[in-house]
């Protein structure tokens, strides 16, 4: 293992977790419920981290992508239903991210939302271009460390070190009425579908066949997915965390993106601000890119096309087609002036009823000795895939009653 | 399930009168809210020019929004929401604030009633 390798992984990992849905629902969380929904976010990271290994280590002993095992899996029928829902729930999400992209490139320059919009498109989109698979992951993955401020900000307003730690204790508040319980879950469903956005696996599983993994890569997969993403959901917690004791009290909800970057003005003045719009750009606008390729990545990888960021665009036309065409259907959605927070709680909407499809044949094949040899599921490994995979169904199946029920978390 | 989900519809879509309108009432209350820290911020020297500007137009069409979504256009909570908008954009964070406040008692009313 090599360790220089094995430290840029991890902070990859750690720069590249949050994305818009989770500043998005980690802040309204934090402000509505203190620290109470704390541990559904580590509870969702350990989700993230088992299925993310799955994937990793399918990726580098089958040689196969997730979504060619899965056609062979589930039949041409059931792979073509999966297929299309994972495609429609992430293209919503590149649409939120897309969205989210355009306004923090407004409050930065001060120009038009949709134009900035359409400018961080061709932007992400030159990138995608020019840059190969590692050098995409890294370069956003290592800018979007500025969320790191968020982690900063929060040990200098000096929470309630307790009772944040408290909230890692699994715990419905007392004294809440129906409707408040109702939100409670409604928000418990749409932090397990934030952290769990089933593009993770497709992106993450593909990286690792683009860079050609191989068995003796599994350690480094299991360093990457399990450090990378715990002191990433760190990130999502510290939002958390300084919402509750900066907003909650003071009745902000938040109701619009920007407002998270107050959390680093705060204590640290204009240059935190700074920092911290800057973060949630990179890291949104990796997200954006990643979750563009996931749905690339997906198409071509059922239908066997030539695929991959290893190849230039034009060795892999169709590949390069695909993940041109997602963009700007995204962008287009984003053009007819939807809310960005109305797009996002739809992307994590689709996502959690998307969940349960994405997850289940992965599983199945991890646990397959046929395809895995001996570097199948164990007990471990099992046990947590099937208790993760009851809570993302129940979650599934929970989602659209309580968003009708509770008007998207807000009554 | 289909029942199940057209029951849910029906009992989402049976709030009336100004319970149907507390969605908004909240995100009013916390739009104000949003205002007045970011004006507090502002008058700090903690935010950029830019950021101050684009934040308080972007909280003043949500606002707007709001607002024009009321099923009890001629209520207390519009009024105080119109009175909300009113306020130009640079007002003092204890003028939104006191907005934010009576929304948040008006929300609360409306939610034990």
């Amino acid at each position: 293992m090599n360790p220089l390798e094995l430290t840029l992984g991890i902070m990859t990992a750690v720069g590249g977790f949050v994305d818009i849905s989770e500043l998005v629902f980690a802040a309204k969380a934090g402000s509505l419920f203190g620290y109470a929904l704390i541990w559904v976010f580590a509870l969702s990271t350990i989700g993230i981290m088992v299925f993310g290994e799955m994937s990793g280590r399918v990726a580098a002993v089958a040689h196969q992508p997730v979504f060619n095992l899965m056609r062979h899996r589930l039949g041409l029928k059931l792979g073509l239903v999966t297929l299309f829902a994972s495609v429609l729930s992430t293209l919503i999400t590149t649409a939120a991210e897309l969205g989210g992209v355009g306004l923090i490139l407004h409050y930065l320059t001060g120009a038009p939302y949709l134009l900035m919009a359409v400018v961080g498109v061709l932007v992400l989109g030159a990138s995608m271009w020019v840059l190969p698979f590692q050098w995409i992951e890294r370069t956003y993955g290592l800018l979007g460390l500025m969320m790191i401020i968020f982690a900063v900000a929060l040990v200098a307003i000096h929470p309630p070190w307790r009772e944040v730690a408290g909230g890692f204790v699994p715990q419905v508040p007392k004294g809440l009425s129906t409707t408040e319980l109702l939100i409670f879950g409604y928000f418990m469903v749409a932090i397990i579908s934030a952290v769990m956005f089933p593009y993770e696996a497709y992106f993450y599983s593909s990286g690792g066949i683009e860079e050609q993994w191989g068995p003796k890569d599994l350690p480094n997969n299991r360093m990457t997915t399990t450090v990378g993403f715990a002191l990433g959901s760190l990130l999502a917690v510290s939002i958390l965390a300084s919402s509750a004791q900066l907003f909650g009290p003071m009745n902000v909800g938040p109701e619009v993106a920007g407002s998270s970057a107050l959390e680093a003005a705060i204590p640290f003045g204009r240059t935190g601000l700074l920092i911290a719009l800057g973060g949630m750009l990179i890291a949104i606008a990796g997200a954006a890119v990643e979750t563009c390729m996931a749905n690339a990545y997906s198409v071509a990888q059922f239908f066997g096309w030539e695929w991959g960021r290893h190849k230039k665009p034009w060795e892999a036309p169709r590949f390069t087609l695909a993940w041109i065409i997602f963009f700007l259907l995204s962008l287009a959605i984003v053009l007819t002036d939807v809310n960005v927070m109305s797009l996002v709680e739809y992307a994590v909407l689709f996502s959690i009823v998307v969940l349960p499809l994405t997850y289940l044949p992965l599983m199945l094949l991890a646990n397959d000795k046929k395809y895995m040899g001996q570097f199948a599921n164990k007990w471990l490994a099992k046990s947590l895939g099937w208790f993760f995979f009851a809570v993302i169904t129940a979650a599934a199946i929970a989602a659209i009653p309580l968003y009708l029920l509770t008007s998207g978390g807000q009554a | 399930m289909r029942k199940l989900l057209l029951l849910l519809l029906f009992v989402a879509g049976c709030s009336k009168g100004p319970r149907a309108d507390v969605p908004a009432i909240g995100a009013a209350r916390s739009l104000g809210a949003e205002w007045a820290l970011v004006n507090e911020e502002a008058s700090r020297g903690h935010l950029t020019a830019v950021y101050v500007k684009t934040m308080r137009q972007q909280l003043r069409e949500q606002l707007q929004t709001n607002a024009s979504s009321l099923r009890q256009p001629d209520s207390r909570y519009s009024v105080e929401i119109q009175a909300l908008l009113a306020e130009p954009d640079g007002a003092a964070p204890e003028e939104l604030r006191a907005h934010s406040n009576k929304l948040k008692q008006i929300e609360d009313g409306l939610e034990s009633a």
